[in-house]
């Protein structure tokens, strides 16, 4: 069981705020749909956890949240788009 | 110390991923490098536990807001014109579960980490660890008991499992020793952790 911590303690790291707030952004802006974020997310976890023991220490939530992010940015093809740009 | 240094590579490679995705899209146009902290700062000033304490005092002093609350939450949410826009799409369906001296209830989120947002925020680390998820759902009882909430045995414990389709909050009920409080002083003893219901509110002073 994970220390109980005060709901205000969200990030662990600058980059997990990072990642976070530009999957929001992306979201705003129609890069792909929030819902298709989480679909994504879910898979993803479901797969870390079909594959680990539930108390493995390696855990990272925002490391799965950051590999989802850069599986969306990659299939929105905004990455190729600099022709348009 | 493998496995430590494991973990401690990861943080530099994941710190530069989030960077180099940045990176991308600020040249791409897509965001500025100011996009991050803008979206941060709303949960900071809109969306937070503050909003949830809010909802559950004027609940604890109006029988028929309490009602609507449990009923209809979102229409309840309207009436108090929260700043909600701009953020994702989490503040969609959410629910209340309202406890009683039967029922105390309890979120979890079995799949991922669906959390109302608006009302509560973002949630804590552990709500979204793997072994608290599944064993929330498993042995609720019990793990309350680790958050150092004993139910008394003849109340019944609800998981209410939030999803894509409804994200779940706990309205506490009120304590004692609150008679003639004002809504602003009944929020201020509101926590997190009981609008998850791995708390209760404890009378002031306690």
């Amino acid at each position: 069981m994970p220390p109980k911590d005060n709901g205000s303690l969200c990030f662990g790291a600058p980059w997990e705020r990072q990642a976070f707030g530009m999957a929001l952004a992306l979201a705003k802006q129609g890069v792909f749909e929030w819902d298709d974020f989480r679909s994504e997310m879910i898979a993803t976890i479901g797969s870390w956890e079909a594959a680990h023991d539930l108390a493995d220490p390696n855990w990272s939530y925002y490391d799965i949240w950051l590999t989802v992010l850069e599986r969306m940015v990659a299939s929105s093809g905004l990455r190729d788009n600099s022709v348009d740009g | 110390m493998e496995r430590f240094n494991y973990s401690k590579d990861r943080e530099t490679i994941n710190a530069a991923r989030a960077r180099a995705l940045e990176s991308l899209l600020i040249e791409k146009g897509v965001i500025t490098s100011d996009t991050v902290d803008k979206i941060m700062t709303i949960f900071e000033t809109e969306m937070g536990p503050f909003n949830g304490a809010k909802l559950v005092a004027r609940a604890w002093v109006d029988p028929e807001f309490k009602k609507l609350l449990g009923e209809d939450t979102m229409a309840a949410v309207e009436k108090m014109n929260f700043v909600t826009k701009g953020a994702g799409a989490e503040g969609e369906h959410m629910r209340a579960a309202i406890n009683t001296p039967q029922v105390h209830n309890l979120i979890i989120c079995t799949l991922c980490s669906c959390y109302p947002w608006p009302v509560l925020g973002l949630p804590p680390y552990w709500y979204k660890d793997p072994s608290f998820r599944a064993r929330a759902a498993r042995e609720p009882r019990k793990v309350l008991g680790e958050f150092g909430l004993n139910v008394h045995p003849d109340k019944e414990i609800k998981t209410w499992d939030s999803s894509a389709q409804i994200r779940w909050f706990v309205v506490p009920e009120r304590p004692d020793g609150t008679d003639g409080f004002s809504e602003e002083q009944l929020a201020a003893l509101v926590t997190p952790e009981a609008m998850m219901g791995v708390a209760i509110v404890k009378p002031p002073g306690q």
